[in-house]
Formats: structure tokens, sequence, C-alpha cells
């Protein structure tokens, strides 16, 4: 094959066919409005899964409420051990205590000074072991008993205090400083203490030490306890302090002299190593819970943008292996994954594969229906010339004039459907030479204004060349389709307007006529093989659908386009072809 | 041997002499030197439909090579009645083996026959090593130009689609037999048309181009005579179509129009006479 001498300056026939065809798209205005909706779109799919994923989560909020309701369960179960132990050790006491008659015999030294000034300093000295008694002896027993936790009285039946043990204040251990921690474990010590136990705070109020105790004079208020005790029963209560901010559990058993009730054993303690536990529980649960939900939740994200990451990246080789007109632009590669994607995608690259088949077998139709055909039309016309020669009555005669009229419309058919798969052939080999656009354009209309004598035709042409590199020959046909399709619609008495422009980048030819719009289904697929927008009421020649896409087809091996688009006042059609000018030519 | 079914002719020599002749062998029947003088002069009227008739009943083998049988027959019946001697095959070696015994006059021969799907130019070049002469016409419903290029090439004297008519099927059998004999007799009356270094025999249907033999299928050559007929004149399609007896479409004339350019090129590169006018048709520029 010869090369001609514009593609030596380093622009193949083919390298430029296919990048002008990439630039004129880009540059069309059609294009841009089409690319808008699909990036919309595609934010709506992302945010779709990865959205519904965490709404899913939402689910594993109920993991912290179940916690807290167990957790409630855990007070329940620590206070009634509190209460079951404060009524042993109160029992304990007063066992020790029971028919030593004597101890309760003395009468309390009046003890007016110590114990308040004693009182007044109680809340400030923390963890004082034994009071001032108001008894030695039973003091002495009380001291063997003692607890740090919690405070043992003993009263006589006036609810005199006769000793007094231990303390309600409890001294919290200092929190061990973690010098050596690494920084992990003391960024998370810092997460706990700064972020966490403040949040949980919120939900269960913190156990405080700093609480008003009032138990703390020569004799004890009377409270259900006491009185339960010094009646004779072995009583457990549970009450407020005075400022509400601790709950204070005292278990209260008699002390047996013989019969008689002598006196009691109160045992009181607060409920704050309760809460302690419950709350350092309830923290330690929720910190479980809250790393299970986040590391959950992320890994979720994760999962769900990688999904839809490859859902996407299915949609976008599926968008891209299809073009606007809905034919299939090369080959689609289905993935190797093994999961329901994958096969989706594989199913996708069959679909696609049969769909390309089927475009193929659609476009070789008409070549091969026409070829099928040629031999019987063969058959019956020289059959019917046999006849034509015999001699016949004259009658006869105007049937083999219809038969052979009827031939000859069906050769025509033939003619016009091996045009498209001819011109399919010959393109292959086309050879390219400059030309002068305007020249072949005045050429060709000059003549469709003899060839549609029913025609008027308007002509605008730039003055002067419009050089172009192509196929004139192959130009002229675009254009005889064109007319002849713009012909065939144009309303009767309204003239076609053929136009040529010229741009930048570009040629354009518009034939342009006044008649019935386009249909909206139609718009895409008027440049395929064997489309048709034709009612059959037209008369003359036949109509396969061929002219437009002859078009598409010598403006593509020009690395053109062709559009089809109702007037802006929908009154007409306007069809147009752009010819991109190859470098080398502008 | 058939037996001879024709034992005389009449000739007009090239003062006006009408001659009859009796052939030695009935395929060489106009050949000069085969002929010998045996009348003097005869009415020029009574020659001339003399010479029709014996046109018509000279009995010219013509070969049909076609798998279809019912176009077989039917070309075969129109060709006989025509006056033709027929001999009808249906595929390539019955045909080959026919033309080793006895070469035909003429042979139409289709391209598919059947499973042979390029049987028609396996016989074509056969056919062509036998003889240089003989025409052949290829008779096909392929339309391809890759197919009539082929065709062509091996020597085909024409290559026309299963569209054509009896009608114009005929009148090229005609038109290539008078070229045939036209090409083996003596310079007779002749008929030239000259447009400057073209110059067209319009009895024996060649084309010469500065002295140079152009060789041209018969389409091709009634399609430069209807062009150069007129220099000048455009020539739209459907003009050309009906000059040279075919009916293709447009685009099938365009590829005849190259064809014709690229014969002529071969002979002379700046050959630019045949002009597209585009939107009407060719126009014949005087050199």
């Amino acid at each position: 094959m010869s090369t001609p001498p514009q593609t030596m300056s380093g622009f193949g026939p083919a390298a430029a066919s296919s990048e002008l065809l990439v630039k004129t798209s880009a540059a069309d205005a059609n294009a841009a409005p089409a690319a808008e909706p699909r990036r919309k779109r595609r934010a709506r799919l992302a945010l779709g899964i990865r959205a519904q994923l965490l709404l899913v989560l939402t689910v594993f909020l109920a993991i912290p409420w179940l916690g807290y309701e167990y957790v409630k369960e855990l007070e329940r179960f620590l206070r009634d051990a509190q209460e079951a132990r404060l009524a042993g050790t109160a029992q304990a006491v007063a066992t020790a205590l029971h028919d030593r008659g004597p101890l309760f015999e003395v009468r309390p030294t009046p003890l007016d000074t110590l114990p308040t000034e004693r009182a007044g300093e109680s809340s400030a000295v923390v963890g004082a072991a034994v009071d001032t008694p108001g008894s030695p002896e039973i003091a002495q027993i009380l001291h063997g008993l003692s607890r740090t936790s919690a405070r043992i009285w003993v009263v006589d039946r006036d609810q005199h205090v006769l000793a007094r043990a231990g303390s309600l204040k409890r001294t919290l251990p200092e929190p061990p400083r973690a010098d050596d921690a690494s920084y992990v474990e003391r960024f998370l010590a810092w997460l706990d203490r700064e972020a966490l136990q403040p949040l949980y705070g919120r939900v269960l109020q913190p156990p405080t030490e700093d609480f008003s105790d009032e138990r703390t004079g020569r004799t004890v208020p009377s409270g259900r306890d006491v009185e339960g005790a010094l009646a004779g029963i072995l009583t457990v209560d549970r009450r407020p302090t005075a400022d509400g901010k601790a709950v204070i559990v005292a278990a209260a058993h008699p002390i047996w002299v013989g019969d008689e009730v002598k006196g009691a054993v109160i045992v009181e303690e607060t409920t704050n190593a309760v809460l302690a536990e419950r709350n350092r529980a309830f923290g330690r649960l929720f910190n479980i819970v809250l790393a299970a939900l986040l590391v959950g939740s992320v890994a979720l994200t994760l999962y769900a943008s990688w999904l839809s990451l490859r859902i996407r990246r299915l949609r976008d080789a599926a968008e891209a292996a299809i073009d606007a007109r809905g034919r299939v632009r090369g080959s689609f590669t289905g993935s190797a994954a093994r999961d329901e994607i994958g096969d989706l995608s594989r199913s996708f690259g069959s679909a696609l594969s049969r769909l390309t088949q089927y475009a193929s077998y659609q476009e070789a139709m008409a070549g091969r229906l026409s070829h099928e055909l040629r031999t019987p039309i063969a058959v019956v016309r020289s059959s019917v010339d046999n006849l034509a020669l015999q001699p016949l009555p004259d009658d006869a005669r105007v049937y083999i004039a219809r038969a052979q009229e009827g031939l000859t419309r069906l050769a025509s058919i033939i003619t016009r459907m091996t045009e498209a798969t001819r011109l399919e052939e010959s393109l292959a080999e086309a050879e390219r030479e400059r030309f002068d656009l305007a020249k072949v354009t005045v050429g060709c209309v000059e003549g469709y204004r003899a060839a549609y004598s029913g025609r008027t035709f308007e002509l605008r042409v730039p003055s002067g060349e419009a050089p172009f590199f192509g196929a004139p020959d192959l130009v002229a046909q675009m254009l005889d389709k064109l007319c002849e399709n713009a012909a065939e619609f144009a309303t009767p008495g309204t003239p076609i307007v053929v136009a040529l422009q010229q741009d930048e980048t570009r040629y354009r030819i518009a034939v342009t006529n006044l008649g019935p719009p386009l249909p909206d289904t139609m718009q895409g697929r008027l440049f395929d093989s064997m489309v048709s927008v034709r009612d059959r009421r037209t008369d003359g020649g036949p109509h396969l659908g061929l002219g437009l896409y002859i078009v598409r087809l010598i403006a593509e091996f020009h690395g053109g386009r062709a559009i089809a688009a109702n007037r802006d006042d929908g009154r007409g059609v306007t069809v147009s072809v752009t010819l991109p000018l190859v470098r080398a030519e502008r | 041997m058939a037996p001879r079914r024709l034992d005389w002719a009449i000739f007009e020599k090239n003062d006006g002499e009408i001659m009859a002749a009796a052939p030695r062998r009935k395929r060489r029947v106009l050949r000069a030197a085969q002929v010998e003088p045996v009348r003097g002069r005869l009415h020029h009227a009574i020659v001339s439909r003399l010479f029709e008739t014996l046109f018509a009943l000279m009995s010219r083998r013509i070969t049909i090579v076609e798998d279809e049988p019912a176009i077989r027959e039917n070309y075969a019946d129109v060709l006989r009645k025509h006056g033709y001697e027929v001999a009808a095959y249906a595929n390539r070696a019955d045909a080959i083996a026919a033309f080793r015994l006895r070469l035909p006059d003429l042979a139409v021969v289709d391209i598919g026959l059947r499973d042979d799907i390029d049987g028609g130019f396996e016989l074509c070049r056969a056919l062509r090593a036998m003889s240089a002469s003989v025409p052949i016409i290829f008779l096909s419903a392929r339309d391809s130009d890759f197919d009539v290029v082929a065709g062509l090439r091996l020597g085909a004297d024409d290559y026309l689609t299963k569209d054509v008519s009896l009608p114009q099927l005929l009148a090229r059998i005609a038109a290539l037999f008078r070229r045939s004999d036209l090409l083996a007799a003596p310079q007779a009356s002749e008929e030239i048309l000259e447009r400057g270094p073209l110059a067209l025999d319009l009895k024996r249907l060649t084309a010469h181009w500065r002295g140079q033999r152009v060789d041209l299928t018969l389409t091709e050559f009634w399609m430069v005579h209807a062009l150069a007929r007129f220099p000048g004149h455009v020539k739209d399609r459907d003009g050309l179509m009906r000059e040279a007896e075919i009916v293709v479409d447009d685009s099938t004339i365009t590829s005849h129009v190259k064809r014709i350019r690229k014969k002529f090129a071969a002979l002379d590169a700046k050959f630019d006479c045949i002009e597209t006018v585009y939107g009407m048709g060719y126009r014949w520029n005087a050199a």
C-alpha cells in the first residue's frame, strides 16, 4: 500500500482517527451533560452501601444497654451479699457479748467533752480504729473485730454508745503511677481517665467518700435498725446520709443477757464499695464494647468500601464497554473473583459478548441476506425473461411486465442492502487525498437540485477553499445519503438547507429539513444498520434504514461523528456530520 | 467430431466486395486466410440479411458453468434460442473435462459452485491457460469489489452480477463474439473514435492510449466510450449504466471508474481525463 505523503508527517490515518475521535467527543457539547448525571449517581451509590452497613451496625448499640442491665443486676447481688455480711458481723459481735451482763451494768461515764471533740474531728481522722469507748471492755472486744470499711457500735438499751470501732470512710488506694508503662498503655489510661470515666460518671454516679456522717455523737439517733435490734430482732436497714451523697447499710443485732435485751450491736457500712465495684465492672464492660464497636465499624466500613469499589469498578467497566449509542466498544474481561460480584462481572462479560455477536450479526445480515436472495431472484428473472421471449398473447405480456417490474424493485432493494456491506469492505482500502470539501459540497448540491426536481436546496458554504484530507467519493456518497434522507422527510415546498461550517478543529456538514421531528426513542439508534423511522405510507424506493448507517460509517472513517437532532423549534431535523481536520492539514 | 453444420459463409471484403466463404474449420469461419472466394458481387441488402442470418445460425459454442439447475437451464434455453450451441455443467471437474475435449467459443462461469467456493476462479485460470483468447464472463451472486477485481485479474473479459437481465447478457455475449471475431479479422472497415491520445475501436471494442493497448473489459470499454463520445459533457451514473448495459448501484460505478483510471494511469501516470463531477457524474476532459 502506498503511503500518502501527508502521513509522512507523523500522522497516519489510523492513529489520527482514533486520537481525533477522542478529541472531538471531549469537545462535543453533547458529551458534557451526559457525564454529569453519571458522577451524581456514583456519589449516591458509594454512600449507599457504606451507609447501609453503618445503619445495620446500630443494632450493636443494644449491647451497651444489655451491659447496663447486667451491671445493675450485679449491683443488686453485691448489695445482698453486703447486707448478709454485715448481718453476720453484727451477729458475731453480739455472740461475743451475749450473757455478759456486767459489761452493761456499768453506767457509761459521761463523755461530754471527748466524744464531741472527736466527733468534730472524725471526718478528718480517717481510719481511726477505735473511738474512746464508753465501756473499755467492750471497746477491747470490738478492737479485735474492727474493720477498715465498717463501723461497729455497741449501744445499751437507752441507745447510749458503749463502744465504737471503725470508720465509714474508706481509704482509697492511690492509683499506681504508670511511669514504666508504654506509650500505648499510658494513652489508654489517659483516655480512660479523661474521656471515658467522665462519660460513665454521667450514666452511673461515682461513689464519694465526702459525705456527712451524722452518727458520731454519744447516742445513736434512733433508727429502724436500732429499734428493731432493741426489740430483739436482727434488723438490716438502709438509709441515705443526711446530705444524700451516700447510702449507709446498717445491721443491728440484739445482745442478750438471759432473756433480756441488754443492748445492740450495730454494724454500718456505706454502699460505696459496692458502687465502686459496680462502676468498675460497668467501665470495663463499656471499654470492651466500645473497642469492639470501633473495630467492628472500621472493619465493616473498610469492607463496604472495598465492596462498593469493586461494584463501582464493574459498573465503570460496563459503562465503558458500551458507548452512548449502545454499541459494544471493546472487550470486557470478567473478574476472576470467585464470589457473587465476580459471577456478576463474568455474566456481564458473557452478556456483552453475546450483544457483540448480535450486533455484528445484524450488521452482516444485510450483506448475507442479499447474497442469499440473489440466486433465487436470478432464477425468477431468467425464467420471466425466457417467458418474455416466447410468443405470448398480449394479456399475458401485462403479467410479464408486472413481474419484471417487481423484479427490478427487488433488485434495487438488494443493491441497497449490499451498499453498506460493500462500503464497509471498500473503507478498508479507501485512499485519502487532499481535496476541496466546499467544491464537492457545491457540486453535490447542484446535482441534487437536478435530481430532486420537487425540492429546493439552500446552500451555505464558506467562501474560498475548504481543504480536507479524505476520500472525496465517500464524502459525496455521504452527502447523497444525508440529502436523500432530508428529501424524504421534508415538508413539500420547504427548502433543504445544506451548510458547511469550519472551525479550528473540524468541519461540520449539517443538512436541515423542515418536517416531522425525530421520535425521542430513536435518536441514539438512527445511525445503526437497518433502523428506520419511516412509517409505511412513504412511497418511492425501498427503505432499509441503511442510509444513515452509511453516513455513520463514512463519518467514522474520517474520524468524525454523525449526530441527528431536532431543530430547536421542533419543526424539523438536523443531521450533521463532524469531520475533524487532520492536524497536519490545519 | 461434431458434424459440420456450416458449409459456407458470406464475407465482405475491404473494397466492398461481398464474398462467400467456406470455412475449413467452423470456429475459424471468418478468418480471412481460411476463406476462398467462390462468388462475385451480390446485392448489398440481400447480403446483409444473409449475413445476419448466417450470424444467427452460426453455431457458436457457449459453455455455462453454474451450480443452480434452474438458472443453468434458463440461460441455456435462451442462448439456444438465439442460435448458440450450449453446453452446461454444474461443477468444475465436468467443465474442465469438457474443455480438454474441445474449447468453447465463450464461457459463462459462476464463481461459487456448491462446495467449491472459488471453483469459478480456478476454472477461469485453467481455461485461460488452455486458451488466451476465449472470452470468459463471470456471472455471480457475489458483488464485492474484491471478487470483481480477483475475477478480472484472472483474465475474465467481464464480470456480471446475477441482477443482469437476459437481454443484457445476450448483448454482452454478442459484443464479445464480435470483438473476438474482429480481433482475428484483418483491418476491415475501421470505425475508430479518436479523442486526443485516446483511440477507441468500436468494432473490435478495444482502446488505445497514445498507441498503447488499454486492456479494458467490455463494461469498462462501453463506459469509456460513453464518456469520450462527448468530451466536456457530464455523464451521470444512470447514463453510464445504460451505455454499459449493466444494472448496478452507484458505488459500483465508482469502483468501475476507479479501475478504468488505474488502467490508464498504469500507461500514463499523468492521466486525468476522467473527472468526477460530484453530485452529477463523470466527464471526459480533453487531454
